[in-house]
């Protein structure tokens, strides 16, 4: 595996008026890399992901490069399409389209057919949205519209439009929040198998610390909008001060 | 039966070719009123694609009808042009109007966009109202052409019910398409759509200018259909028609339109022979839509239909 980074972020700063949301925040993914993004409310996790995705523009100074390529402050639709996908923290879905038809529409920019009047690009994104459709146990609702799921399953679609997609990087705001336990870690093994088997490098933020612990390869903690500690699992699991910052929020709910 | 099949170009064919058959039958009373539906009912689909696929609710859709009918009419009248190139220079003014003020409109969402819409068709108006030189203002332009180019009532009747199935059924076309996945796509979750590769904005300039050129041709249509055009073709009045034509029909659904033209334009007929505050019937009639059944009469008769046990894909949320 190569060891050239897959994203370099460098001071990612935002401010709302006066309240700085992040103060300057660094990180580097290696490919393949599992990577949690953990920390109180409030501490800025949130809208990291989103000057990374673009649905933000983050403050002056701060540079994103993504395969060594500068995509500091270029548009969500650009960065997909460089392979940069996202799912949100409340999953977003086409309600009203079809279950089958919202990973077909998903799978359209990236086969260049977004304004195409033939139906044919359609017929030829059906057979992998039905095998992702099949791999997250949704194939009995494919023709249901989306609007008709459950929770659970909404998200599990949102999960299966973007990595039908197949990006390089998976940017996940809190995958598992609002679902069971065992939903949770069912969820995180299909995506963590994904993964692996098309090399996604994998960026999450999660509350749930067993989920954390038991899926990433290693973990970022946020303070504040800044970069509290940074290491393996064993590492963070020993860091007292992490303890602290954590102990002292953990019985809030996420927001 | 399905949305599907309900959308196949065979049945909206054969059901035009029925109708066009009919029409020949009628006498000229009653094939103006068909003709006045058709119109009608091409202009409110074109309205109810933009609002139900594209999730953009315009308050100025008339620009586009005026600018159908203006482009016609003064290339005719004081160019002098042959009117067949007139015909086709009507639907086109619509379409680079919509390519402008669309590009504009986008640029905001929700009650903004209705705004921004508002305020295109408010000029496009005022100029045809105050060009005086060029549009005859209120006068309009009047008397350069034999109404319906001098075809009998049946005659423009058929021609335009052939031309209605056939936007309908490019419409049809386009909703089951990549492009109307898209343009679904991103009038639903702006955000999500562009996080997939979409660009919002381009994808709804497509929807906004699709629409407002088959409101070109609708326009045009009318402008043949009375040889004539007056400014209140872009005025805020037919725009509002059509909204309460999307809305009766069911605005969240593919012939929303064109059921709600027949009722709308039925109604403001007969109603109006028995009773001068027809007006008054219609705004009960939407009252009672949106109070009761909010998805409309299509909403409705799907839920008739489902009731009987049909299978049919629901695509109404209420």
């Amino acid at each position: 595996m190569s060891t050239e980074p897959v994203l370099v972020a460098r001071n990612i700063n935002k401010k709302y008026g006066g309240f700085v949301a992040l103060g300057g925040v660094d990180l580097t993914l290696t490919p393949g890399e599992r990577r949690a993004i953990i920390g109180p409310n409030g501490a800025g996790k949130s809208t990291f992901i989103a000057v990374l995705g673009g649905q933000q523009a983050g403050g002056p100074g701060g540079t994103v490069h993504f395969a060594g390529r500068d995509i500091s402050g270029a548009m969500p639709q650009e960065i997909a399409r460089l392979g940069i996908a996202r799912t949100f923290q409340i999953s977003r879905v086409f309600r009203r389209l079809s279950v089958l038809d919202n990973v077909r529409t998903a799978l359209l920019p990236g086969a260049g057919r977004a304004f195409a009047l033939s139906a044919a690009p359609l017929a030829r994104v059906t057979e992998p949205a039905m095998q992702m459709l099949a791999d997250l146990g949704l194939s009995k609702v494919a023709h249901d519209v989306a609007d008709t799921l459950s929770l659970g399953d909404r998200k599990r679609l949102e999960f299966g439009m973007v990595l039908a997609t197949k990006p390089k990087l998976l940017l996940l705001d809190e995958p598992t929040a609002g679902m069971g336990l065992n939903e949770r870690r069912g969820l995180m093994e299909l995506m963590v198998e994904h993964a692996g088997r098309d090399k996604i490098t994998l960026l999450f933020v999660e509350h749930d610390i067993d989920i954390v612990f038991r899926f990433a390869d290693r973990i970022t903690v946020m303070s504040r909008g800044k970069v509290f500690a940074e290491g393996t699992p064993a590492e963070i699991g020993a860091n007292k001060g992490v303890q602290d910052i954590y102990l002292g929020t953990e019985g809030a709910p996420h927001a | 039966m399905t949305k599907h099949h309900l959308q196949s170009p065979l049945l909206i064919g054969g059901v035009a070719l029925a109708l066009i058959a009919g029409a020949m039958l009628l006498g000229p009373g009653a094939a103006l009123l068909l003709t006045e539906v058709a119109i009608m009912a091409l202009f409110a689909t074109s309205l109810g694609f933009l609002v139900n696929y594209g999730h953009m609710v315009s308050f100025g859709h008339a620009a586009y009808f005026g600018l159908g009918a203006y482009g016609f009419a003064l290339t005719a009248a004081k160019l002098g042009l042959p009117l067949w190139l007139a015909v086709a220079l009507g639907p086109l003014t619509a379409l680079v109007g919509a390519i402008v003020f669309g590009a504009l409109c986008v640029r905001l969402s929700h009650i903004y966009l209705a705004m921004l819409t508002l305020a295109c068709s408010e000029i496009v108006f005022t100029v045809l109202f105050q060009a005086h030189d060029y549009t005859g203002g209120d006068n309009g332009i009047t008397n350069f052409m034999k109404p319906r180019f001098g075809l009998t009532p049946q005659m423009y009747a058929a021609v335009c019910i052939g031309i209605l199935a056939l936007c309908v059924a490019f419409l049809a076309r386009v909703v089951a398409s990549p492009l109307g996945l898209a343009i679904q796509a991103v009038g639903e979750e702006p955000h999500r759509a562009a996080a997939l590769g979409f660009s919002p904005r381009t994808v709804q300039l497509t929807a906004f200018v699709i629409a407002g050129t088959l409101a070109g041709i609708a326009g045009t249509l009318y402008s043949v259909f009375h040889g004539n055009a007056f400014p209140d073709y872009a005025g805020i009045g037919i725009t509002v028609d059509a909204l309460v034509m999307v809305v009766i029909g069911g605005v969240k659904s593919f012939y929303g339109g064109v059921i709600g033209a027949v009722i709308y334009v039925l109604l403001r007929t007969f109603v109006s022979r028995a009773f001068t505050h027809w007006e008054l019937v219609i705004g009960l009639i939407l009252i009672a839509v949106v109070l009761i059944f909010p998805t409309g009469v299509s909403g409705l008769l799907q839920k008739l239909g489902l009731s009987r046990g049909t299978k049919s894909e629901v695509q109404v949320r209420t």
